[in-house]
C-alpha cells in the first residue's frame, strides 16, 4: 500500500515516505530512501539511548527527542513514518503528541509507550488513533516487532527476524 | 480480533445472546461445553465442575480447597481458549477473572424479571409468585457466589463496558449493540492488552500447579516473572516458600518466581487453643 509521491512542502518542509523517492523542496535535493523514519520521544534519556541503535538494526532512521516541545516542532517540519512517544511527560503529554500527529498526518503510525499502563489509558490511546500501546518495561525486540507491523501497514517490510536473531 | 465476555442474571438469556452474538460476529462461542474437556483432561467429574461454578460455599457442600482447585482448572482452560481471540464467552465466570484487558468487551445482560418468572413457572410447574421468589433467590445466590469466590460483586454495573436490560431491548437488538460496540478501536487488541491476557493465563497455570499442594494462593504474572502470595505458620514459612518456588518454577513460561508468605493467623490461633 504505497502512498502517492510526496506533495511539495511548504517553507522548506520535508516529507518522506517509505521506500520511495524523498524530496527536499527548497534545495531541490532528491534522494532514494528505503529507510523508515522514526521519531522517538521520551523524557528519560536512557530510553532513546537504548532504543535508537536497536531500531537502527532493522533499518530505521531514528531521531530522538527528550523534550516534547522540540519533538512537536520537528513533527511540523517533517512527516515521519512512525512516531514512538512516551505518555507521561511534563508540560506536553503523549496524548497531546498523538493528537498533534493525527492533525498533521493520517498515515503516520503512532506507538505509545508508558510505565503507567492501565486499561482506560490504553483504550483512550487506541480510540484517538494510536497504532499500538506498549507497557514499560519492554525488550527492544517488543518494540521492533511493533515497528515491523507498523511498517507493514505502511506498505514496507522489515526483516525483523534476522535483527532479533542478532540480538539473541 | 476481539473477545466478548457475557454475564447475565439469567443463564438462559446470557447463553442465547452470547451464542447469537458469536454467530453474528463470526466468532467462536465458548461456554459450558468446555467443562467436558476440563473434566477429561484433569480426570475430574464434569458435574463437580458445574457445582463449583453454580453453588455458593456452604458447610455441607464442596470443601473450599476442592472448589478452589475446580475453579482454577476452569479458569486456566477458559483463559487458554481466550488467547485464541475472536471468541464470545459465557457461563465460565470469565467476567470475574478477565480483568483489565482492553480488547475484552465485558457485557452484562439483565433479563426481564417478569419474563424470567414466567419461564421458571412454566419449567418447574410452580405458581408465578413462587417463581418470582426463586428468580430473586437465584440472583442473590449468584451475587454471593461471585463475592465468595472472586471478591467481586457481579451485579455491580461498574464492572462492565455494556449493560443491557432486556426489559427495554430485545435479544436481537442487544446483539446489534454488541456488534456495533466492538467497532470502536478501543476494543482492538494491542501489544499491552495481549500481554495482560497472556499474563493472566500464565498466572492461572501457575495457580493450578500450586493449588493442590498448597491450598489458597494468589498468583500474579508479569512477562515470565511470577509473584505468589500464600500463608503459613511462622516456623513453616521458609520451607513453604522454597517448595512453592520449586513447583511454580517448573511451569512453562515462568522465568522467575517471587514468593511472599504471610503468617497464617487462623492456623496459629487454632494451634494455640489445642
Amino acid at each position: 500500500m504505497r502512498g502517492a509521491p510526496p506533495e511539495s512542502g511548504e517553507g522548506g518542509r520535508e516529507r518522506g515516505w517509505i521506500g520511495c523517492m524523498k524530496t527536499r523542496n527548497d534545495s531541490k535535493e532528491t534522494e532514494m530512501s528505503e529507510e523508515i523514519n522514526v521519531l522517538l520521544l521520551d523524557d528519560e534519556p536512557i530510553v532513546g539511548k537504548r532504543l535508537k541503535p536497536a531500531l537502527a538494526k532493522i533499518g530505521c532512521q531514528v531521531e530522538v527527542f527528550e523534550e516534547p516541545a522540540k519533538a512537536l516542532e520537528r513533527l511540523d517540519e517533517k512527516e515521519f513514518d512512525i512516531v514512538v512517544t512516551d505518555i507521561r511527560m511534563d508540560e506536553i503529554d503523549g496524548m497531546q503528541v498523538l493528537d498533534h500527529v493525527r492533525k498533521k498526518s493520517s498515515r503516520t503510525k503512532v506507538i505509545m509507550i508508558t510505565g503507567y499502563a492501565m486499561m482506560s489509558l490504553a483504550r483512550e490511546a487506541m480510540e484517538k488513533g494510536a497504532f499500538d500501546f506498549i507497557a514499560k518495561p519492554f525488550q527492544p525486540n517488543d518494540l521492533r516487532r511493533v515497528i515491523a507491523k507498523a511498517a507493514e501497514a505502511l506498505g514496507s517490510s522489515i526483516d525483523f527476524e534476522s535483527a532479533a536473531g542478532h540480538d539473541a | 480480533m476481539s473477545i466478548v465476555v457475557v454475564s447475565s442474571d439469567s443463564r438462559e438469556k446470557g447463553r442465547e445472546i452470547a451464542a447469537k452474538a458469536a454467530e453474528s460476529l463470526g466468532y467462536r462461542y465458548l461456554g459450558r461445553e468446555l467443562l467436558e474437556t476440563v473434566a477429561r483432561r484433569h480426570d475430574v467429574p464434569r458435574e463437580k465442575l458445574e457445582e463449583a461454578l453454580d453453588e455458593s460455599p456452604s458447610l455441607l457442600g464442596m470443601s473450599s480447597k476442592v472448589r478452589g482447585r475446580y475453579l482454577a482448572l476452569v479458569q486456566m482452560a477458559a483463559l487458554g481458549e481466550l488467547l485464541g481471540d475472536d471468541v464470545v464467552c459465557h457461563g465460565l465466570a470469565a467476567h470475574l477473572y478477565v480483568l483489565g484487558v482492553s480488547h475484552v468487551l465485558r457485557m452484562r445482560i439483565l433479563a426481564d424479571p417478569e419474563e424470567e418468572a414466567r419461564r421458571v413457572a412454566d419449567e418447574k410447574q410452580v405458581s408465578l409468585e413462587k417463581a418470582r421468589k426463586q428468580v430473586e433467590r437465584r440472583k442473590k445466590s449468584s451475587r454471593k457466589w461471585s463475592l465468595d469466590n472472586y471478591r467481586i460483586d457481579e451485579s455491580d454495573p461498574s464492572h462492565y463496558d455494556l449493560v443491557v436490560s432486556l426489559s427495554q431491548l430485545g435479544a436481537d437488538e442487544a446483539v446489534k449493540i454488541v456488534v456495533q460496540t466492538l467497532g470502536y478501536r478501543k476494543f482492538e487488541p494491542m501489544t499491552y492488552s495481549v500481554k495482560c491476557l497472556r499474563d493472566a493465563e500464565l498466572a492461572a497455570r501457575v495457580r493450578v500447579a500450586l493449588v493442590e499442594s498448597f491450598g489458597t494462593v494468589e498468583v500474579r504474572a508479569d512477562g515470565g516473572r511470577v509473584v505468589v502470595e500464600t500463608h503459613a505458620l511462622k516456623r513453616e514459612k521458609r520451607k513453604k516458600a522454597e517448595n512453592v518456588k520449586e513447583v511454580a518454577g517448573k511451569v512453562s513460561g515462568v522465568d522467575f518466581v517471587e514468593v511472599h508468605v504471610s503468617t497464617d493467623v487462623l492456623r496459629k490461633a487454632a494451634e494455640s487453643f489445642r
